[in-house]
């Protein structure tokens, strides 16, 4: 795969990924750090993507297992956090906006984590329930299933 | 379809109309556009869905994220290695492992005679045991070797250093399975004998290093020189055949 067509991949997908990965994650730097890493992955195994049409669904895909492979982690070796005060005084570019975002995104990591990642894809917009389906590795009726739940 | 089928169909409906033509909505869209009440719980759901997307598509995303990923994939791609390369690695590799395994199975062969061996062990046995006579008799080895040359039996090309110094006492020539084979027996210093079976070898044999076989009471070395192979034996252990091998 060319650079320039890794950097059209990264330029369309980069900010839904990290969105996405945001909400699963209990951080921004965790966000980020799961969206690079899915990048990283990309760069040295996307090659063996067939179908390069699929790659939107492999990056999300790969995000996702890896942010469940990160937790499995987690829960088997426990991390200390930095807490949250030290984290916004490390923050370089606070967004005027952030406020009604944050909101959002906090009532989001208080649902469920089972119904919390087919929301944000579909809140994302840019994913249908057979998207969502492939990326999670589930039916679609449980997508919908979940989708359900996770709204009520 | 009922209401909360509906529902449960719609709440997959995307805000931005990208499912309008999607054959499985179209029943719970119809049921919608019937029912009053399911219209009004559709658009709100739709208002709200919108207005989430919207919020969500407003996070902030960190402003260097970009150029991390650009930067850090450039360091992670694996590195592309030229054909050539690969190919000369693959080669280099096949080869090792060749050598390898070759050493391996002859580290981990079976440790066992082979039939002419045993059927030379016999022979020896037997004069050892004065239950049959030499061929040839000389404390010459020089002349046994002559001897079988001239009986057109097989006979050692070269004697090992240390075997050459020792007296001889004769020589016995006896075929196995149509492969001629010859005896030269050996006094030792400490009285006892050691004998230099000589065969013909086989082609594709390959025993340059001596190989130690102990097989009962007698102590074997085997190895290959020429175009002879050639076993030493005695009634011993295999440690105190080495010196006369080399």
């Amino acid at each position: 795969m060319s650079t320039d067509h890794f950097q059209q991949l990264v330029d369309q997908q980069y900010a839904l990924l990290y969105r996405f990965a945001l909400s699963l994650a209990k951080s921004e730097a965790d966000a980020a750090d799961l969206t690079q890493q899915t990048f990283f992955l990309w760069a040295s195994k996307g090659d063996q993507l067939r179908d390069r049409s699929e790659a939107r669904s492999w990056l999300f895909t790969t995000s996702y297992r890896e942010f469940l492979g990160r937790r499995r982690h987690e829960v088997r070796f426990p991390k200390v956090e930095l807490d949250d005060v030290r984290e916004q005084e490390m923050s370089i570019s606070p967004n005027v906006n952030v406020f009604d975002s944050t909101t959002v995104l906090q009532a989001l990591r208080n649902v469920e984590e089972l119904f919390r990642a087919p929301l944000t894809l579909f809140y994302l917009e840019q994913f249908s329930y057979q998207e969502i389906a492939d990326i999670l590795e589930v039916p679609i009726g449980t997508v919908m299933s979940r989708l359900s739940r996770g709204k009520a | 379809m009922d209401n909360r089928e509906a529902k449960f169909v719609l709440n997959a409906y995307r805000p931005g109309g990208q499912d309008a033509s999607d054959p499985r909505f179209a029943d719970a869209l119809e049921q919608a556009r019937r029912d009053p009440v399911l219209e009004h719980w559709f658009n709100e759901s739709i208002e709200f869905d919108t207005a989430m997307t919207g919020k969500l598509c407003a996070i902030a995303v960190p402003p260097d994220l970009r150029e991390n990923i650009l930067a850090g994939a450039k360091v992670s791609r694996p590195l592309r290695w030229s054909k050539p390369f690969v190919n000369w690695a693959i080669a280099a590799a096949l080869i090792s492992m060749a050598i390898l395994g070759s050493l391996i199975w002859q580290e981990t062969r079976p440790r066992h005679l082979a039939g002419w061996q045993n059927e030379a062990l016999g022979v020896i046995s037997s004069l050892v045991r004065q239950e049959s006579s030499f061929d040839a008799q000389s404390h010459d080895a020089g002349e046994l070797l002559a001897w079988l040359r001239a009986n057109h039996a097989p006979a050692a090309e070269k004697l090992p250093p240390n075997l050459g110094r020792l007296e001889s006492l004769g020589c016995r020539t006896f075929s196995w399975r149509g492969q001629p084979i010859s005896v030269i027996c050996f006094m030792r210093a400490d009285g006892g004998l050691i004998h230099l079976v000589c065969t013909k070898a086989v082609d594709g044999e390959r025993e340059d290093v001596p190989r130690f076989v102990q097989q009962g009471e007698w102590a074997t070395a085997t190895w290959r020189s020429g175009e002879m192979t050639y076993m030493l034996a005695f009634e011993g252990q295999t440690d105190q055949l080495r010196s006369y091998v080399l």
